[in-house]
């Protein structure tokens, strides 16, 4: 079980990192700012009812749905390319453990740092959203948390093993944020794009299934549908306030189990290829 | 059985060879010196032996394991003090002690440890804020961790000032004491000779020589230099110096005749160059050291590389 203890270690060193508190400060002020605003002044948000939890959490999504890819890169970008440019990695491979264990054992301990992180940025933002709506509904908070936090995990999953391809942690950060900019940035366009070339150049008038499971690929996207899969009465409670937080459309809703389908194929593909790279690579 | 056993391993990097088929055997319980200069291919040979990097040919066997297919097995009887390693900067001396007893699965007196390789003081300290004197101490005593059968050591003086590379030298006369094999690289002889039973020298990704200190101290000392002072020295006298039996060769070095004398006595040389060639005002002797046969061995050092 020696990858427990490198996790252990990795959460011990990773979550005394500066850059990563204060993102989670920047977090809770943007959460507790943001749920203020929405509480307060929801016709600022397109809703035109009164406040609700669901809309609440669904604008959260909005958020964090952009917070935790930054996070996961400032906090995992560094993790094993960094140990193998310093050399690090040379004191921990010399211990009895194997390459496995390492590469597991570091994702999990920087998934647990972004989950500790953005779990107290959740706590204190949605407490005080509890608080400002004056109802606490724990179930719902509580999906909506495990939620996140599984989606946490599989973005530092991802960073972590795009950062296990590489000795060099200017090229891990590179991958990193070429990641962010393509599934995350740019991607709304893709299947806009795809479908115009594969229908010769022009856009038809009905848009097909299968553009709505590419809209999905991004992870934030699939958080967004897995959300509402397992949260569905809050989410068509939401209903358009929670469509302006996630920039997804309509089609998604469909099948938003597929959301739940993307992430773990992110997760399976992402730690395949990272491992598979790391157990090769001469350090 | 032996300790380190090393069979034709070659490492190539794109159009380098770092490491040329090399042949080596380490017995249990010696003290093995492995001498070259900078970048001669030490650490790339260590490294194959802890798995850092694969091998292009050829096996390393470590304590009658695989390297490759069961480096666990090997890490977890060996202590190792790696090159270019770095410490885990926001953990503290002794959370990185703790976290080599968790993974070698071993009780260590830490105070003990900390107090034998001289850094009790600071073992409740960030690692980050340790020197590099105090960082080598700490690996040091990483590596000493439960009691390992085998201490891989790469270059375990750099860092250290003069006194504490004795106390380097002592631990691990103390560790050899108690029958553990210690393995590790240099590339300054002096270290390497005041400890070893046995002494390795690679240059150029290639084994140049494999004896005891003793062994290659009588193959130096065969090779004696003398600087002959001479009236009118003049290049003329050369040619007949070196004619002269026992002497291997001889050059004009600085105003001196420089005489390396091979198989004879020095006197014999001497007389017959006071006899034969011209009067000589006076001499000197200079005993080949083993850095001398080091250097020779590894074609002139540093310079020629």
């Amino acid at each position: 079980m020696t990858w427990l203890a490198v996790a252990k270690k990795d959460f011990r060193d990773a979550v005394q990192s500066r850059a990563l508190w204060a993102l989670v400060a920047v977090f809770v002020l943007l959460s507790v700012g943001s749920t203020y605003a929405y509480v307060e002044v929801p016709e600022l948000f397109g809703g035109p009812a009164a406040p609700t939890l669901g809309g609440l959490l669904f604008f959260t999504v909005g958020l964090t749905g952009l917070f935790v890819p930054l996070a996961a890169i400032v906090v995992c970008q560094k993790s094993l390319a960094g140990e193998r440019e310093l050399g690090s990695i040379k004191l921990l491979l010399s211990l009895p453990t194997n390459r496995r264990h390492v590469f597991f054992g570091t994702v999990l301990g920087r998934a647990s740092v972004l989950a500790f992180g953005l779990g107290v940025g959740l706590l204190v933002g949605l407490g005080v959203g509890a608080l400002l709506l004056g109802r606490l509904e724990p179930v719902p908070m509580a999906v909506f948390v495990l939620v996140t936090l599984a989606f946490a995990a599989v973005y530092a999953a991802i960073v972590t093993s795009l950062s296990a391809t590489t000795g060099s942690t200017t090229r891990a950060t590179a991958l990193a944020l070429g990641f962010f900019v393509v599934f995350e940035l740019v991607w709304d366009v893709v299947p806009l794009g795809v479908l115009y070339v594969v229908s010769g150049f022009s856009l038809p008038a009905e848009s097909p299934d299968w553009l709505a499971l590419l809209a999905q690929v991004p992870p934030s996207s699939a958080y967004f549908s897995t959300a509402v899969a397992f949260l569905p009465d809050l989410a068509s409670d939401a209903g358009a306030a929670a469509g302006g937080g996630a920039g997804t459309d309509g089609a998604t809703y469909a099948a938003p189990e597929v959301g739940v389908l993307v992430l773990t194929c992110w997760l399976a593909v992402v730690l395949a290829v990272g491992y598979t790279r790391f157990a090769a690579a001469d350090l | 059985m032996a300790a380190i056993e090393l069979e034709g391993l070659t490492k190539r990097y794109d159009d380098v060879l770092a490491v040329d088929g090399l042949d080596l055997t380490v017995e249990e319980g010696e003290i093995f010196g492995f001498l070259g200069p900078n970048g001669a291919g030490k650490s790339t040979t260590i490294d194959v032996l802890l798995d850092f990097i694969r091998p292009t040919a050829g096996t390393a066997t470590v304590l009658g394991y695989d390297a490759q297919r069961e480096g666990e097995a090997v890490r977890r009887r060996t202590g190792v003090l790696p090159d270019g390693y770095h410490v885990y900067d926001r953990l503290t001396g002794r959370q990185h002690l703790e976290f080599v007893c968790e993974l070698k699965a071993a009780t260590a007196d830490l105070d003990a440890l900390f107090e034998r390789v001289g850094i009790a003081h600071a073992a409740d300290r960030k690692a980050g804020g340790y020197s590099k004197g105090m960082t080598q101490r700490l690996v040091l005593a990483m590596a000493l961790v439960g009691d390992p059968d085998l201490l891989v050591l790469d270059e375990p003086s750099t860092g250290l000032d003069p006194n504490g590379a004795r106390e380097m030298r002592e631990i691990i006369r103390e560790e050899n004491a108690r029958g553990t094999t210690v393995f590790f690289s240099s590339h300054v002889m002096e270290q390497v000779e005041a400890v070893c039973d046995r002494v390795a020298i690679v240059d150029r990704g290639r084994l140049v020589a494999v004896d005891s200190i003793d062994g290659l101290r009588d193959a130096s000392e065969t090779g004696e230099t003398l600087y002959v002072a001479v009236d009118d020295l003049s290049e003329a006298m050369v040619g007949p110096v070196a004619a002269l039996e026992g002497v291997a060769e001889a050059a004009l070095e600085d105003g001196h005749l420089r005489v390396r004398v091979d198989g004879v006595s020095k006197f014999a040389v001497l007389h017959a160059i006071d006899a034969e060639v011209a009067p000589i005002r006076d001499f000197s002797v200079v005993e080949s050291s083993l850095e001398d046969l080091f250097v020779r061995y590894t074609a002139g050092g540093e310079g020629s590389r």
